[in-house]
């Protein structure tokens, strides 16, 4: 892949380069997708892309961990749910 | 105990662990955060009649909770919005093109940038960050994600599509800057080519 996109690049990989995200997030048609598969199958330059696309994507998940509300907050939240009325068990 | 009561601690209530940490992504402050909480559930409690049983709750609860933590911060939705969505991931290329000259492909991969990343995503502006949030993150689909923010779905892409490249321009420049070690087999490699 050139160093700057004003470099002439292959339409097949221009269309990469315009829609992974959309294929990489399902948003593609199937026909585009299937498309756009088989081209990255067959470009290493293409290849590379994605991987490094879907490393941050990845990278970017990682951030979702499991994480419990402080007891401090749920205590709040029954409290002023209690006030306006609710009843739990 | 009312029905409504019942069915509000059945459905509602479990999930105050992931509103929390939706709240706690938006505010990126504890104490803002608990204060979102605890509005949330309140004024979910109050409209819960306007809740479709067997829907998604979780979504339902996220869409307010961002509402209020729009509301904390007296931010009117924005009424300018983008639509270069091609310009964006035109430019995600460049980044691309770079961090491959100099060796940093797998920059994304390695342990060492985890907090840079949370640091990155914490320095990208609103609207861009909270749909990064509820999509890339809390792994949303575009449509709901669109139904939380209360915008078309194309504007919940051209969002996502601008945090990205923001996000990922940060990082390279990052890693640059604070002399991550690239892959020097890599650009030895492009040097002798």
């Amino acid at each position: 892949m050139p160093d700057t996109l004003s470099e002439v690049i292959p339409t097949e990989c221009m269309e990469v380069v315009l829609h992974l995200w959309d294929y990489l997030d399902d948003q593609l048609t199937a026909e585009a997708t299937t498309n756009l598969r088989a081209h990255i199958a067959v470009c290493p330059e293409c290849y590379a892309f994605q991987a490094f696309q879907r490393g941050f994507l990845d990278a970017l998940a990682g951030l979702r961990r499991p994480q419990r509300a402080p007891w401090r907050v749920k205590a709040r939240v029954l409290a002023s749910l209690a006030e306006a009325g609710l009843r739990t068990h | 105990m009312k029905d409504q009561d019942a069915a509000f601690e059945r459905e509602a209530l479990p999930w105050i662990d992931d509103v929390y940490r939706f709240a706690l992504s938006l505010t990126r402050d504890e104490s803002d955060a608990d204060d979102v909480v605890q509005d949330t559930f309140l004024r979910a409690y109050r409209s819960w009649h306007t809740y479709l049983p067997g829907s998604d709750c979780r979504r339902w609860l996220f869409t307010i909770c961002r509402n209020v933590f729009l509301r904390s911060r007296e931010r009117a939705r924005p009424t300018v919005e983008l639509d270069a969505t091609d310009v964006d991931a035109a430019a995600a290329g460049s980044v691309y093109a770079i961090a491959a000259r100099e060796g940093y492909e797998d920059i994304f991969s390695r342990l060492d940038l985890v907090p840079a990343i949370s640091d990155a995503l914490d320095r990208v502006p609103e609207p861009f960050r909270s749909a990064l949030i509820i999509v890339d993150v809390e792994d949303q689909s575009y449509e709901s994600a669109a139904e939380m923010l209360g915008v078309p779905i194309g504007t919940v892409r051209s969002r996502l599509f601008r945090g990205r490249r923001l996000m990922q321009e940060q990082l390279l420049t990052y890693a640059i800057d604070a002399g991550f070690a690239p892959r020097m087999a890599c650009v030895e490699q492009r040097r002798n080519a």
